[in-house]
């Protein structure tokens, strides 16, 4: 992901301007430089061609960008426009800000070492009693995922597969409810359930950073864990570590990187919870749920092509409950993973749109894969629900 | 903070007036990044028709250039600011002000994204044609100022036909009100259709009037598989003696397919030398029984295949990758040059037939992949890498199609307009009396020349690198 490597995918920019169909902050801003065109554009010419200087401008140009991937998915020339992005911000030494130094600490010695429950309630205290960043954040659980599943969880009769869960951070500190729903579900219905050991951050924080270096890690962790492991499937549940770990870690690595043969390997086994078990199918009825509900599809859902149908179909199965589609589910809400920390009215902006949609609906439930998601929809929906579909199921079977 | 800056302070909101150098850079050109850039002194983005008056006003007295823009998804360089000065990007006038559904008319501000303005229209029952392939993101307004159109102008026309007024700011700061929502006007010069297509060289459109019709009831999307280029033109002259008036007619060479192929789904077989791709609409018995009828003469021709698209999201998938095509090239070109030549429907095949030869005789190679049923074609010059030798081929070549269209009875531009791209070759068409007198008219209108100067016709600088 070194932005020398994206010279040529620059020059499939053919200006078409496409791109303000889906861009979430131009869409906002109603100003082309803060659209993807303009980004590439300058890209090129402030950090390639070196014609124009980098000022305090530029950078804040280049992370003026929640990476949320609509252009890159929007774009009729193919550029990785989001990789594009995140390698310059690599190149100009990370994204800076108040709270460089403390992300950089959470980056690289709280995220990326599990098991250290303590250090994370702690960091995460300290962060909100100092105040450090300016915004709505997260509240860590009591006890993390990690705390109380581990090894190998095995179905009561047949095993139909088995699986390796990937549990992202969001499951691990700040919804093990998830994580819980994730296990239940998947041994309820016939799937052996194994929580490798050691596993760490997905690395995608760090890549938004431009900390590769970091991201590389995280990568490399992970991916010694996963590609030895004898099972059907990688599950995660949230599309953003799904992303990271089936298209972006081959891209954050060197290409001639010893470990590119693990990565394959694993890519070719990700997928998404609610995904996997659709296409395996569901083994036992659930029960019944009373719940109008509607659906939030993640920005980060073009890694597979059945992410964002299967929640969908899957529950359908659920008698007495409703689907209530949004005008346009696909929408950001403005999370962009930790965008919102820094980007704080701009965020509020697009998620107020949102949460219009939502609201028409008149759902007391949103169901969405991705916990940034959840978090910050959840925070202004507070007489609603938001859950992954797995926790929805696992209601319905009684087993939360 | 520059004066100029400090002065357009005092007019506007001072976080919708940009000066910075890299925000500059974001409005210096439109889609045709292989032109020059020319950056603007500022940028301001106007809320309301009074806002863009006075910044006229401003910039009349103090004789500064100003060019309107939309989308800047334009494909003849017409919002590049040759001669800087204040560029005014129209896209926060995005109200659509008011529909009319007892005389089908809706009054929309110039900033309205025309897909939005499509789904508006439609959740009422009522149909607004102009589709321009850019229409995800392209404003109503820069339509109007373009006479902008798309694959559905061989049956409906295009944007002009659905303008019935307009507002719009003149150079000095004043605002007309010309034209009106009644079906019959002749009350003096047409000023509204003047302005409609003028570029921004005249005034600055604020607002539009527009004719709506009623939504067909029924469309079908069908592709037509033909052996040869030939069998295609055969087949498309045929359609015309028919009588036949689909929405759609698209001709599609291979090439074009397999581009188009990355958003069609399930793909099409993409190895036959041309494709057609059309859209029949209408009442449920008229659409079943014209692509019916077209689908039986199209087989007794011996085409490959007929395909009739029956489930609507595959259909659609068609229609996306049209949209895309144009950008869609730069996956596998370096870079495109996109003419807009349109002939008497009748003459299409020659003017084909005339690209192919000068394909082979220059030895580059062009796409010409376009608006079949009403005779516009975009010749699309392919870069397969970017030299100077190249380039002078391309000029040669364009010079050769413009003036073949010339010849042939039609137009150097269908539906893009002129711009800076096409302004050498305007003589050619109109011949410098009437380009003296488009003069008189601008200069009566904009007598500082301050509106969107160097376009339309050349003034010597502007011209391409």
């Amino acid at each position: 992901m070194r932005l020398e490597n994206y010279a040529e995918a620059l020059e499939k920019c053919s200006h078409c301007g496409f791109c303000q169909a889906t861009c979430p902050v131009y869409l906002e801003d109603l100003l082309e430089t803060h659209l993807t065109r303009s980004r590439i554009n300058l890209i090129r010419s402030a950090l390639i061609d070196k014609s124009l200087p980098v000022t305090r401008r530029v950078k804040e140009i280049i992370n003026r960008c929640l990476l949320c991937t609509n252009c890159t998915h929007t774009c009729p020339g193919g550029l990785p426009c989001d990789e594009i992005i995140a390698a310059a911000r690599a190149e100009l030494g990370g994204k800076s800000g108040s709270a460089g130094a403390v992300k950089k600490f959470i980056l690289r010695r709280v995220l990326n070492k599990r098991g250290l429950a303590g250090i994370m309630s702690r960091v995460g205290s300290t962060i909100q009693k100092l105040n450090i960043v300016k915004a709505e954040v997260p509240t860590l659980a009591a006890k993390p995922f990690d705390s109380i599943y581990s090894g190998t969880i095995s179905p009561k009769g047949k095993i139909r597969s088995r699986v390796a869960y990937f549990v992202g951070c969001a499951s691990n500190y700040i919804y093990p409810d998830t994580g819980e729903a994730v296990v239940k579900v998947l041994v309820h219905n016939g799937v052996e359930v194994i929580i490798p050991q050691g596993q760490v951050c997905c690395g995608l924080p760090a890549m938004a950073e431009g900390d590769l270096e970091t991201a590389r890690n995280s990568v490399s962790v992970n991916m010694k864990i996963l590609a030895g492991m004898q099972v059907d499937a990688i599950v995660t549940d949230c599309t953003s570590c799904g992303m990271m770990l089936k298209v972006k870690a081959a891209k954050v690595l060197p290409g001639d990187d010893p470990l590119q043969n693990q990565v394959k390997a694993v890519s070719e086994k990700i997928w998404e919870a609610a995904d996997y078990l659709n296409t395996l199918g569901l083994q036992d009825q659930p029960g019944p749920l009373n719940e109008r509900y509607t659906y939030h599809v993640p920005c980060h859902r073009a890694w597979a092509p059945t992410i964002v149908d299967s929640p969908r179909h899957l529950l359908s199965a659920v008698s007495g409950s409703e689907l209530v589609e949004m005008e346009n589910p696909g929408k950001c809400c403005g999370a962009g993973g930790s965008f919102f920390m820094e980007n704080r009215q701009l965020s509020e902006r697009i998620r107020s749109h949102k949460l219009e949609d939502i609201a028409a609906t008149g759902a007391g439930t949103v169901i969405t894969q991705c916990p940034s998601c959840r978090f910050y929809l959840g925070v202004k929906l507070k007489d609603r629900k938001v859950m992954h579909p797995l926790f929805f199921l696992a209601k319905s079977y009684g087993l939360v | 903070m520059n004066a100029l800056a400090k002065d357009l302070n005092t007019l506007i909101s001072s976080n919708r007036v940009r000066t910075d150098p890299e925000d500059l850079f974001a409005y210096s050109n439109d889609a045709t990044f292989y032109f020059k850039k020319s950056m603007p002194d500022a940028v301001v983005l106007p809320e309301s028709s009074e806002e863009v008056a006075h910044i006229l006003k401003y910039a009349f007295h103090r004789e500064i250039p100003v060019t309107p823009r939309g989308a800047g998804s334009g494909l003849s360089g017409g919002c590049t600011p040759v001669h800087g000065g204040i560029v005014i990007d129209m896209k926060r006038m995005r109200r659509v002000l008011e529909l009319d559904r007892s005389n089908m008319t809706s009054e929309v501000e110039a900033g309205v994204v025309l897909s939005n303005f499509h789904r508006t229209v439609e959740k009422m029952g009522l149909f607004y044609p102009p589709d321009p392939q850019s229409m995800s993101v392209c404003t109503i307004g820069g339509n109007v100022a373009t006479r902008a159109g798309g694959p559905r102008g061989v049956k409906y026309g295009t944007t002009e036909r659905y303008v019935l007024g307009l507002e719009a700011v003149l150079s000095d700061g004043s605002i007309i009100k010309c034209g009106s929502k009644s079906v019959k006007n002749s009350a003096g010069y047409d000023i509204t259709h003047l302005m409609t297509g003028s570029e921004g060289t005249l005034g600055v459109i604020t607002k539009a009037t527009l004719r709506l019709l009623s939504l067909p009831a029924a469309r079908k999307t069908m592709v037509v598989i033909c052996e040869t280029t030939d069998q295609a033109a055969a087949i498309i002259s045929e359609i015309i003696a028919r009588g036949m008036v689909p929405a759609v007619l698209e001709f599609l060479q291979r090439g074009a397919v397999g581009l188009m192929n990355y958003y069609i789904s399930p793909p099409l077989v993409a190895d036959a030398e041309a494709y057609l791709l059309l859209q029949v609409d209408g009442t449920a018995a008229q659409v079943e029984a014209e692509s019916a009828g077209i689908k039986d003469f199209c087989l007794q021709m011996k085409v490959r295949d007929v395909r009739i698209i029956e489930d609507e999201r595959e259909a659609g998938s068609y229609w996306e990758a049209r949209s895309a095509l144009h950008p869609l090239i730069m996956r596998v070109f370096k870079r495109i040059i996109t003419e807009d030549v349109s002939v008497p429907r009748n003459l299409l095949p020659e003017m084909v037939g005339s690209l192919t030869e000068l394909s082979a005789a220059l030895g580059i190679n062009i796409g010409f992949s376009g608006h079949a049923g009403d005779g516009n074609v975009h010749p699309s010059i392919l870069f397969a890498e970017v030299s100077p030798e190249m380039e002078e081929k391309a000029k040669a070549a364009v010079d050769l199609i413009i003036k073949k269209a010339i010849d042939l009875g039609g137009t150097i531009s269908g539906e893009h307009g002129i711009g800076i791209h096409k302004s050498e070759y305007l003589p050619w068409q109109l011949g410098d009396v009437q380009i003296d007198l488009m003069k008189r008219i601008k200069n009566s209108f904009d007598p500082k020349n301050i509106m969107n100067p160097g376009k339309i016709w050349p003034e010597g600088d502007e011209l391409r690198q």
